[in-house]
């Protein structure tokens, strides 16, 4: 025993002084093989810091004396396979190493990424996969990443609201993110029947995850969908630009430092629709704008070997405001005048700990102020006051200021085999005051959420990720416990198989919340199951899910949680950029079958903004030889219903008094854009070129629905405020080929 | 006596096996000047694989063996992430080449290297032109004109410099008519090429650009 306890001491003795005195070689032997148990020949040893190596002989052994002493990191490599890095610790003793290595590309291609419910546009994009700028350049996006989206499948052709309405859910159930925070605002304040765009510039982003279903626990509070984007860490070089459309202004600079460790860029951008609207005429009577003027600036620093901090800061005012004959009264006026000012500020932070660790930070804050002016006026435009419904709830003025706050830590350990743990927690801070009429509002919400997710791969071809989200809301005072779960198979032609499973909690809207706070969050379950393939420059994918809604908020009898409803429905996608040389399209189809009960529905129903039949084609056309692109975009859906829901005082409850579908909606959109080069004897050549287009170029009249007046007697269709929408504009960049912002580059 | 019989023997068994290996890949370049599709190409990869394995010091195994993968990518340019097993490994094998060579008195034969180099940058920028075109596509200009300072008149670098005129849109400095004029030169100058272990491949690139002008 006790010459045991010299033996350690001795040992200890020996190891403590190790990095001090060098008092022998150190052997390092071993073998190298390929994960079949081949002998590799010919690999290289080698120790980093000394630069001491060998090579393997034929039989894949090797032997390796050194003087070097402590940790060093030992490289393996040989053509074909993976390079192979190990830190050993160097003592007084030789050590015996068996090392596997794995064939370079062969694994690497065949690796699976789970995809069940999501597309992922991004700069890694390979063959026909999506990239950031394939999705924001289809014709008739204007530039915005919930319309470009929606040639995608699962959402619902929307033209009389903003935002996403993803597979039978509302344009509130999907929620945007940039690098891991809540973009509480995306879109400018709502106008009643009219589309209002987003507030962020796309070209900020080189990845895009569209998620219709089952995405990870890392996110929540979205019932139907997840927009998780991603910002571009540095550019390649410095450049500017400027544009001058029909009605947009624009311009940008983005400055890269010398030593390629940071950049910064400010844009400004502003748009007066009304110069447009007085040659065009619209259906909707402008008073006022619409106006908008927005900035963003950012800047992105390189800390270490491997960290990057990131600041993004946007800022903008809108105007709209419009005067339109009362639907109740033909004599009488109704004003709506709806004046916003947002701020969001987003300050990030990644880095790798260490081989093993990686570490993503993230703040934001965001201010929002809506001033909504509703008026009933005569036709000079005097404010009328009337005593009787409906006309004494025509006269209202509603502030609402927000303060929102996020903080979000993420830390992913890494395995081998592109395994992972990820696990993290996030605070939602949100501080609504202001004044609606004559009372005041003022509402304070604090969520909290923890989460954890796993990257587990059980065969080279299945892997698995598991996940599970916990949420605290200090207004509702609920916890709620979301376990999220997707599968993926690999078949041996390129194919694969994806399952995802989750339930997705999201908090009542604001509005509700004004009213009681005695609510319950909403809840979505999701299944989804799905195949794609991807090859040859083509990409198919069908995805068929199930969706059960629980806890809805509805408002008649009393604001309550006793909504519910499901969507199913099977969806198709096609991607093939080889077949015609210079050309790439897209198709896509989607089936949605859904009834909810909700808000004031007497039961359950098809909801207004859901039809069941869907298609899109997004069309992008090279002309090489003449440095011209066509772009062109088509979108066909059935139907939708439409209702007048009124409350039955008889019955007391609510009633529908007027039902039916509409028409069908069809809307083509066209793009032209061609490059030229100005100024060829400048030093620094810009990129310049012209684009012109038209949104719903055959000038279909497609109906929304109607808004009905109180007694249902009227009803006045919802549709496009023009049938068609012309731009035309200039463009120019110097620097670099800031083209493909604008449309798709095909070339060389 | 019976040592010298055995060392005798062994130097004779040494010589043996060194041409036996120059013949291995004699054979693959001959066999190699016949290949036209993806399926010979891939099968004459793994050829020149193999030999470079056992002459690991022969830097023209694995140029070959590269060039093989950048044909491939050439091939396949209509087919998207097909060709990123190729590239990669066709890089690898290129740059394998590249720290075989003596960089001061073998710049003709890194000419040959850099050619290919160039091409299986290219190769990458064929996997998808919008993520991929931004960086390996200057990358690939890079090589081709370190391969024209080094050798002028290699008529392989000549070709790839037609490739690249011909592809480009005029605006970004694309060219036909030089590319025909290129691709003429270069094809002339291959006339007489011997069909020995050193590059010489070239004619039918040339052919295959030319008959596009048809």
């Amino acid at each position: 025993m006790k010459t045991h306890i010299i033996k350690y001491i001795a040992v200890a003795f020996l190891f403590l002084l190790a990095p001090r005195f060098v008092f022998s070689q150190c052997r390092i032997s071993g073998t190298v093989k390929n994960n079949n148990g081949e002998a590799i020949p010919f690999a290289s040893i080698l120790l980093k810091a000394t630069g001491e190596g060998v090579k393997t002989d034929t039989t894949g052994t090797f032997n390796l004396s050194t003087n070097a002493k402590g940790k060093q990191l030992l490289l393996v490599t040989s053509v074909g396979y993976k390079s192979f890095r190990k830190e050993i610790a160097l003592a007084d003793s030789s050590i015996y190493l068996d090392i596997v290595l794995l064939q370079s590309d062969a694994q690497s291609l065949h690796e699976v990424i789970i995809s069940a419910g999501s597309f992922e546009a991004s700069d890694k994009a390979k063959g026909a996969s999506l990239t950031a700028i394939d999705a924001f350049t289809v014709a008739g996006s204007n530039a915005d990443v919930a319309l470009a989206l929606r040639s995608l499948p699962g959402s619902q052709q929307i033209g009389e609201a903003d935002g996403l309405f993803v597979r039978g859910g509302t344009g509130d159930e999907t929620k945007q993110f940039i690098d891991g925070t809540l973009v509480k605002n995306p879109n400018y304040p709502a106008v009643p029947g009219l589309q209002q765009y987003a507030r962020v510039n796309p070209i900020l982003f080189n990845g895009i995850l569209f998620s219709t279903g089952g995405y990870s626990a890392l996110y929540g509070q979205a019932m139907s969908s997840a927009l998780i984007l991603e910002s571009v860490d540095l550019p390649a070089k410095s450049s500017a630009y400027f544009s001058v459309f029909t009605a947009n202004l624009g311009a940008g600079i983005q400055e890269l430092a010398k030593n390629k460790k940071s950049s910064y860029g400010v844009t400004l951008r502003y748009s007066n629709q009304a110069w447009y609207n007085s040659i065009i005429s619209q259906r909707i009577n402008y008073f006022s704008g619409p106006e908008y003027l927005e900035g963003d600036a950012n800047f992105r620093i390189k800390t270490g070997k491997t960290g990057m901090l990131k600041f993004y800061t946007n800022w903008n005012t809108s105007n709209v405001g419009m005067r339109n004959p009362d639907i109740d009264s033909a004599a009488l006026r109704s004003t709506y005048q709806v004046k916003g000012m947002n701020s969001y500020n987003n300050l990030s932070y990644r880095d790798y700990l260490n081989d093993d660790w990686k570490l993503e930070a993230g703040v934001a804050y965001s201010y929002s102020r809506i001033n909504t002016i509703q008026n009933l006026t005569d036709a000079d435009g005097q404010t009328i006051n009337l005593p009787n419904y409906p006309f004494n709830e025509k006269n209202n003025h509603r502030i609402i200021n927000n303060d929102f706050a996020q903080a979000r830590l993420v830390f992913t350990l890494m395995f081998p085999h592109n395994q992972a743990l990820r696990f993290g927690a996030e605070h939602f801070y949100s501080h609504d005051h202001g004044i609606s009429n004559d009372s005041t509002i003022a509402l304070t919400d604090n969520l909290t959420a923890a989460f954890a997710e796993g990257d587990i791969y059980l065969a080279n071809n299945l892997a698995v990720k598991v996940g599970v989200r916990t949420e605290h809301s200090s207004l509702l005072n609920k916890w709620v416990i979301a376990p999220r779960a997707s599968l993926a198979y690999r078949l041996n032609d390129g194919g694969q198989f994806n399952f995802a499973y989750g339930i997705f909690y999201q908090e009542p809207q604001n509005d509700f919340l004004y009213q009681t706070t005695d609510l319950n969050f909403s809840s979505a379950t999701h299944y989804v199951l799905n195949y794609t393939k991807k090859a040859h420059n083509r990409f198919f994918r069908i995805e068929a899910y199930y969706k059960q809604y629980k806890d809805l908020i509805k408002t008649e009898p009393v604001i309550s949680n006793d909504g519910k409803g499901y969507a199913r429905g099977i969806e198709l996608f096609f991607r093939d950029k080889k077949t015609f040389k210079n050309l790439d399209y897209w198709i896509s189809y989607t089936y949605l079958n859904t009834k909810r009960d909700f808000l004031d529905y007497p039961g359950e129903i098809q909801p207004n903004f859901a039809t069941p039949h869907t298609a899109t084609v997004a069309i992008k056309k090279n002309l090489q030889d003449i440095n011209t692109y066509v772009n062109i975009s088509y979108a066909f859906a059935t139907g939708r219903p439409y209702y007048d829901i009124r409350y039955d005082n008889a019955s007391n409850a609510s009633r529908i008094y007027d039902q039916g579908t509409t028409k069908n909606y069809s809307v083509l959109n066209l793009q032209v854009a061609h490059l030229m080069s100005l100024f060829k004897s400048w030093k620094q050549k810009p990129f310049s070129g012209f684009s012109v287009g038209v949104n719903n170029l055959l000038g279909t009249n497609p109906l929304f629905g109607y808004n009905y007046s109180a007694n249902g007697d009227i009803k006045m269709p919802l549709t496009l405020p023009a049938r068609r929408y012309y731009y035309a504009g200039f463009f120019m960049s110097f620097g670099i080929n800031r083209t493909s912002d604008i449309l798709d580059n095909n070339n060389n | 006596m019976k040592k010298l019989v055995i060392s005798g023997l062994a130097i004779l068994m040494c010589c043996l096996s060194a041409l036996a290996q120059q013949t291995n890949l004699q054979n693959a370049v001959t066999k190699l000047d016949k290949a036209r599709t993806v399926k010979d190409y891939a099968a004459m990869e793994q050829e020149f694989a193999k030999i470079a394995a056992s002459q690991p010091k022969d830097w023209l195994p694995n140029y070959y063996a590269a060039y093989c993968n950048a044909r491939i990518g050439f091939l396949l340019q209509d087919d998207g992430e097909s060709i990123e097993p190729y590239s990669n490994r066709g890089e690898t094998q290129a740059k394998k080449a590249e720290s075989l060579l003596d960089k001061v008195n073998q710049k003709k034969e890194l000419a040959e290297v850099y050619t290919v180099m160039s091409m299986i940058n290219q190769s990458k920028v064929f996997i998808n032109m919008m993520t991929y075109g931004p960086k390996y596509g200057p990358l690939a200009q890079q090589y081709l004109n370190q391969a024209k300072q080094l050798n002028p008149d290699n008529p392989r670098t000549i070709y790839l410099a037609a490739w690249f005129k011909y592809n480009t849109p005029k605006m970004w400095g694309g060219d036909k008519d030089l590319a025909k004029q290129l691709a003429t030169q270069s094809l002339k100058m291959l006339e007489n090429t011997d069909t020995g272990i050193n590059p010489h491949w070239g004619k039918t690139e040339d052919q295959e650009l030319l008959s596009k002008y048809k």
